[in-house]
């Protein structure tokens, strides 16, 4: 009963205060959907959005399809294995806050390792302003992020492939199956369960991710990379609007509930066909 | 010290709202630890003056025993909250510094004493910085330390482009040359901020739009301005530097610190920023032959800088104010306005002390007459962040300065309602 009042205090009165938030001015007046308004008008939070959307999307597009391959390529029998998937988790391991400034000092247009590497092999004649050019720094922050988060999807499809039972392989053998006939037909179908968790769980964590993108652009070059929580953060933090943020915080909450209901929906009704 | 500069932006109350309402308690109990006797003057001076600090506490003690001064040294990182915090809990200290942005939200919020009875030689102050702490017609705190940005520049950088280093620029157009000139060898000949904390932006690119006559707002803040022909064409002036190529490929990603180290390491020959750079760059690299120089105006017009700098303020809820304005006076008598701070002095008579003779500093103290403030309103940080997205959108290429200033001014227009 105490954990559950602390528990209580903990996660009722933060979301209670912020929905209290956001339909009240500074003055601790009602002012009903006000803040929501002042807050959808600046063409700023649709732009947030749609980078929200294209980040999320982005990134975990990548990190399955990395992930995956990664998975059953370390699921080889080959010498090194426990060391080079020992390695591939590294990326996992490295906090946020340092990888984030690590790559912004890898991308930086002068002093930066990626620029020199390609100049110098002759890929690029000029080096490029990754995080300074519009239709470059989106992709550089989801190419981050994928390269974060990938060996936790490598990680957990090689347990989901490790528990696939052996006879399986035995058959497809028998029946003269090629390896890609095994992949296709036994490994994909098998881990299917868990790359759906996985997932699951890589959306919340995009939607929620703010370090990566805040350590290295804070939104910038002219908002190409606002996504919606950090212009929360902004909203808050920055420009002192607390009302209007909160107000910000509450829609974004909606909208997440939503994607995961509809995911959790989906799932159910998925797992009800098989059985 | 980028810090310093771009917290003087921000209206602080009412993200000390909540953080107040929560440390209130904890903070009491702090607080309580505090005795204070009577007679006690407790004073919070920050750390990078607290020897200084010391010596004249002492001299006071000395000529005034029946008062004590106990110090209380403070950081600059997250000092806004503490202050706030402490002045809002009623538990303050006798005597505070503080920025002077900062001040004029604490006489809103009736958190500290009127000081007109306190100042002396009130006409010996800089009239920008008396404008900022004052409010209603009354002076809600004291001055002491005054500072604006000037040029630094790399003299032998100039003498390689053939240009006269002891003669550096005076105009727009004189500037212009002279960045193209010394853009050369991989150099880059005049360095602008367009990234990192969007203070350093604001610092460099607003005294540009004020020179040429424009703003961002008009004088009663009931109109966007800073479409206005006259806005336009002074960022055009700042941005071009970069689209010309004079100014760092990594200008989108540049502050001002990151222009100090490309200065320091010979691939910038000029940037506008604060005195206290010179000794942070000569430190690193002593063999740099630099010069400083006032930022260039237009043909016939004034130049202009953003006033920045610290203010001492006595709260309401001091134990002791008549003992801290005795305190007070004595600290700012010119000689120890001038022997405490660390830039300039916000007398005039101080300026005139030796240690500001220094030739290197003359730009910046003849720059001090040109500064200003940002304009007092609730919403200035939101503007000011539509503005330096218009910037950025232009030094992307994405728009032209005319329509990204359109839309910024729209944006910002929609703040004022």
């Amino acid at each position: 009963m105490p954990a559950l009042i602390v528990l209580m205090m903990l996660i009722a009165y933060p979301v209670t205060y912020t929905g209290i938030l956001s339909v009240t001015n500074q003055q601790e007046e009602f002012v009903g959907l006000q803040n929501f308004r002042d807050v959808l008008r600046p063409r700023v939070t649709t732009q947030a959005l749609w980078n929200t959307l294209w980040w999320v999307f982005g990134s975990i597009f990548f990190q399955v399809i990395f992930g995956v391959a990664a998975a059953i390529l370390l699921n080889q029998k080959f010498r090194g294995r426990a060391v080079v998937r020992s390695i591939a988790l590294i990326p996992w391991v490295v906090p946020g806050i340092v990888a984030a400034t690590t790559w912004a000092w890898m991308f930086h247009t002068e002093f930066g390792i990626i620029n020199y590497m390609l100049t110098g092999a002759g890929v690029l004649e000029e080096p490029i302003g990754w995080l300074i050019t519009g239709n470059t720094v989106l992709p550089a922050m989801i190419a981050i992020n994928v390269w974060k988060l990938f060996p936790f999807v490598a990680i957990m499809v090689l347990a989901g492939l490790q528990s696939i039972p052996q006879e399986l392989f035995e058959a497809a053998k028998v029946d003269g199956a090629s390896y890609w006939e095994e992949v296709r037909h036994i490994m994909l179908p098998q881990i299917r369960p868990v790359v759906t968790a996985v997932t699951l769980l890589l959306v919340i964590w995009a939607l929620n991710a703010i370090t990566i993108i805040y350590a290295i652009t804070s939104g910038g070059p002219a908002n190409k990379t606002l996504i919606t929580p950090i212009q929360i953060f902004r909203l808050a933090f920055e420009s002192s609007a607390f009302n209007q943020s909160a107000a910000l915080a509450v829609m974004f909450f909606g909208i997440v509930m939503l994607i995961v209901f509809i995911y959790i929906k989906s799932l159910a009704t998925e797992s009800s066909e098989k059985s | 010290m980028y810090k310093v500069h771009r917290s003087s932006f921000r209206p602080v109350s009412s993200s000390l709202k909540l953080t107040g309402k929560l440390g209130l308690s904890v903070l009491m109990s702090l607080a309580s630890i505090t005795f204070v006797h009577a007679g006690e003057v407790v004073w919070w001076a920050p750390n990078w003056g607290e020897k200084r600090a010391e010596e004249l506490a002492k001299k006071f003690m000395v000529a005034n025993p029946g008062i004590k001064i106990k110090m209380e040294v403070t950081v600059s990182n997250g000092l806004p909250a503490r202050v706030l915090t402490a002045l809002r809990s009623g538990n303050a200290p006798d005597l505070m510094e503080v920025q002077h942005g900062w001040v004029n939200e604490y006489a809103q919020g009736d958190f500290v004493l009127p000081l007109d009875d306190t100042i002396q030689e009130k006409a010996d102050y800089n009239k920008g910085v008396l404008q900022v702490i004052t409010w209603k017609e009354k002076l809600w705190a004291i001055p002491y330390r005054i500072e604006t940005h000037g040029v630094i520049y790399n003299k032998d950088h100039f003498r390689e482009a053939g240009l006269d280093p002891e003669k550096p620029p005076k105009t727009w157009d004189e500037l212009q040359a002279a960045a193209k000139a010394l853009t050369k060898a991989g150099r880059s000949g005049f360095g602008i901020t367009g990234g990192g904390e969007m203070g350093n932006t604001i610092f460099r690119s607003l005294p540009f739009v004020w020179m040429n006559g424009g703003d961002l707002l008009n004088a009663d803040m009931t109109k966007a301005v800073i479409n206005s022909p006259a806005s336009v064409k002074a960022i055009e002036f700042y941005t071009n530097f970069y689209k010309q190529g004079y100014a760092p490929k990594s200008t989108l990603e540049n502050d001002g610190l990151a222009l100090r180290r490309l200065f320091v390491a010979g691939a910038l020959s000029a940037y506008q920023s604060g005195q206290f750079d010179v000794p942070a760059i000569l430190k690193e690299n002593p063999k740099l032959n630099v010069g400083t120089m006032m930022i260039p105006a237009p043909a016939g017009k004034q130049t202009a800088a953003i006033i920045g700098g610290w203010s001492y303020v006595i709260p309401k809820a001091a134990k002791n104010p008549t003992e801290a304005k005795k305190f007070l006076q004595f600290l700012n008598t010119a000689e120890n306005q001038a022997f405490y701070t660390d830039t300039f002095p916000a007398r005039a008579s101080a300026s005139k002390f030796p240690r500001f003779n220094d030739p290197i500093l003359k730009p910046f103290a003849e720059m001090l007459p040109h500064g200003r403030t940002a304009p007092i309103h609730p919403d200035w940080v939101k503007m000011t962040q539509f503005y330096f997205d218009g910037i950025q959108r232009i030094l992307l290429g994405d728009q032209t300065v005319q329509k990204s200033m359109d839309q910024a001014n729209a944006d910002i227009q929609a703040l004022l309602k």
